[in-house]
């Protein structure tokens, strides 16, 4: 008797086609919008989660900034770290960063590539693996030794064809510069460098030998656990004023960051536009439920005299109710099934056309459909409700 | 044990109320009864509350007051849904005036729709129906849509649909209205001939040409029977 009852409903939207699809398309834009939405919203979520990766929450990064009035360079030195390290409590590792581009070249060819000056502990701290030889040491940053490691996309820029890269030469500002490793490939990360796409040398190499006046300094400090971020903040602030012998109205000549809210500030815009996404979405839903509402009080209207003889040849309030409300749920659940194929070849089109990062996501149909679902019982609730409350004598007489 | 008296009116009022809240009386304290097997005509006057009270029997309507009994039990005040719904589906079948057919669906479908309520299985029902439209001589146009059938087979449609799940009453309001005199009389013949099958017909009309077949006339004026055996010749 149900399966009729379907059978009977989904005749009934078929006679009326232009209708049955004018109100489905409500639904298909709503469920196809739901799709698009959590896919994006998913995506950046995704694409920030990915930037930031290997990048603890307990990292500080110090770099100089031009206390306001005052000309000149900061006084931020590469030396600061050793000085932090030692007298910060909060600190546990601190190494300092040169940057700064100069002109490399291999042979004949030569290329602008950024410089990293790094301490010893650099890699550790930022969690980078050699792919091949070995990393700067101690010594190397004592002796300002001419040694260089290259990042992952250097060596292509570089050289080309396959080699045996480390133990070989390269040319910075006329000097010679052995290569001693080459890193994995890191991919984007946090902050103005980028790893791939840089030489490492030692930091002491890179201020004195290469960039001089030129460097910026940049200081990366971890700090012993994530709740003493904001204390290990203030207590290092203090350490670089005495350090940089700054009056206590001037400003700071540095500026300190913690990833970690970084990486909050940056998860939260993502989920923000995955709110505000799914709220359009809800909204357009919503619209299309009413409209599917408006419809369905029209077949009701219309069929008043259906109602009437339905009732006078025995069917039950229960009868003609689910009879009106099948329809609407048929109504929105292919509007839904219809919307999930628009939705999932919009996810596709934006993907394929690199418009976007797309997290396909089994939840984005699963909510879409169901909520095609709900908006069919919802809206068609009403409707369905006063079809089956109708008089039968005034049913029968209307039209 | 089946009782004597189908249905037994007692002092029954039913009164519309108007937009304005104005109450208008269209049946003033009926008293009638119908014996099992008897074929009933009620006449009177437009607006004397014929078809009123016919919605009444049928249990389309609800009674203002007073007592209805439907075969022994009294069900005036009875307001459930479930059990009105299973009246009108298993102990009557109504025929109307404009045949009331679902435009929509054959013949066929048409015919099944009260046993598709009552919960019977399609093929039980669907046999069902082709006997019924084989006893009315329309077995042939069991895929044809009621706008492809004349007036006087769309009536057997209706006939058979409203005996599809074997009521023991009939209801028919107008039955011959809306046709011409020889289809007319063709209804009038399977009425009569479902009457000598035992069934209890009751039929509205305004015609002493159909009234003729029925075994006795109640006659209404203004809500009032005024008449219980009343006898044709004497005024058409």
């Amino acid at each position: 008797m149900f399966l009729e009852i379907i059978k009977m409903s989904i005749e009934s939207l078929w006679g009326n086609k232009i209708r049955t699809f004018l109100s489905m398309l409500g639904i298909i834009i709503g469920v196809s919008t739901v799709i698009a939405v959590v896919g994006i919203g998913k995506g950046a979520e995704q694409s920030v989660n990915e930037q930031f990766q290997g990048l603890s929450a307990n990292s500080l990064i110090i770099m100089s900034s031009r206390s306001r009035g005052s000309t000149g360079s900061s006084n931020l030195k590469a030396s600061d770290a050793s000085v932090v390290k030692e007298k910060a409590e909060y600190i546990t590792e601190a190494t300092s960063l040169v940057r700064g581009s100069e002109t490399v070249s291999v042979g004949k060819e030569s290329a602008n590539v950024s410089i990293l000056g790094i301490d010893h502990n650099y890699f550790d701290v930022s969690n980078y693996t050699l792919k091949e030889g070995e990393s700067i040491t101690e010594e190397d940053i004592d002796s300002r030794e001419k040694k260089v490691i290259l990042g992952f996309n250097t060596v292509e820029n570089l050289f080309e064809g396959d080699v045996d890269l480390v133990g070989q030469n390269i040319t910075i500002k006329g000097k010679s510069y052995e290569i001693i490793g080459v890193l994995d490939e890191i991919g984007s990360s946090f902050g103005p460098v980028v790893p791939d796409d840089s030489i490492f040398v030692p930091y002491t190499t890179a201020e004195k030998s290469i960039l001089g006046t030129k460097a910026f300094i940049l200081l990366n400090l971890t700090v012993g656990s994530v709740e003493n971020v904001e204390v290990a903040t203030q207590e290092v602030s203090a350490i670089l004023r005495e350090e940089h012998k700054l009056k206590a109205s001037a400003d700071d000549d540095f500026r300190i960051s913690d990833a970690g809210s970084m990486v909050g500030a940056a998860q939260e815009s993502a989920q923000l536009m995955t709110v505000l996404l799914t709220a359009v979405a809800a909204i357009v839903l919503l619209v299309s439920g009413i409209g599917i509402m408006n419809v369905m009080f029209v077949t009701v209207a219309e069929r008043t005299r259906e109602i009437g003889i339905a009732k006078a040849i025995g069917a039950k309030q229960f009868d003609v109710l689910s009879q009106f409300l099948l329809e609407s749920v048929a109504l929105s659940t292919i509007g839904g099934f219809f919307g999930i194929i628009l939705g999932l070849g919009a996810l596709y089109l934006i993907n394929y056309l690199n418009i976007m990062l797309i997290a396909y996501t089994v939840i984005g149909p699963i909510v879409g459909f169901s909520f095609s679902v709900i908006v069919g019982v919802f809206f068609g609730f009403y409707p369905a409700f006063k079809a089956s409350r109708l008089d039968p004598v005034d049913a029968l007489r209307g039209e | 044990m089946k009782k004597e008296l189908a249905i037994k009116l007692n002092n029954v009022h039913k009164s519309y109320f108007l937009a304005n809240g104005d109450e208008v009386p269209v049946l003033k304290g009926i008293n009638l009864e119908i014996k099992n097997g008897e074929f009933v005509a009620l006449m009177g006057e437009s607006g004397g509350g014929k078809t009123t009270l016919l919605n009444i029997i049928g249990v389309l309507h609800p009674l203002s007051s007073g007592e209805y009994y439907l075969d022994g039990e009294n069900i005036g005040e009875v307001q459930d849904d479930f059990t009105l719904a299973y009246i009108r589906n298993k102990k009557m079948g109504f025929v109307f005036q404009q045949f009331n057919l679902y435009l929509r669906l054959t013949a066929l479908k048409n015919i099944s729709l009260p046993a598709l309520y009552a919960g019977q299985e399609r093929q039980v029902r669907e046999k069902k129906a082709m006997e019924l439209m084989e006893s009315v001589g329309i077995k042939n146009r069991a895929e044809y849509k009621p706008t492809e059938l004349s007036g006087g087979q769309q009536q057997r449609v209706s006939i058979c649909r409203s005996l599809i799940n074997d009521p023991e009453i009939l209801l028919a309001d107008e039955p011959t209205g809306a046709l011409d005199s020889k289809s007319g009389l063709e209804i009038m013949k399977i009425f009569s001939d479902l009457k000598k099958r035992g069934k209890t017909i009751i039929m509205v009309t305004h015609t002493s040409e159909v009234a003729k077949y029925a075994d006795r006339v109640i006659f209404l004026r203004d809500g009032k029977v005024v008449d219980n055996d009343y006898k044709l010749t004497s005024h058409y």
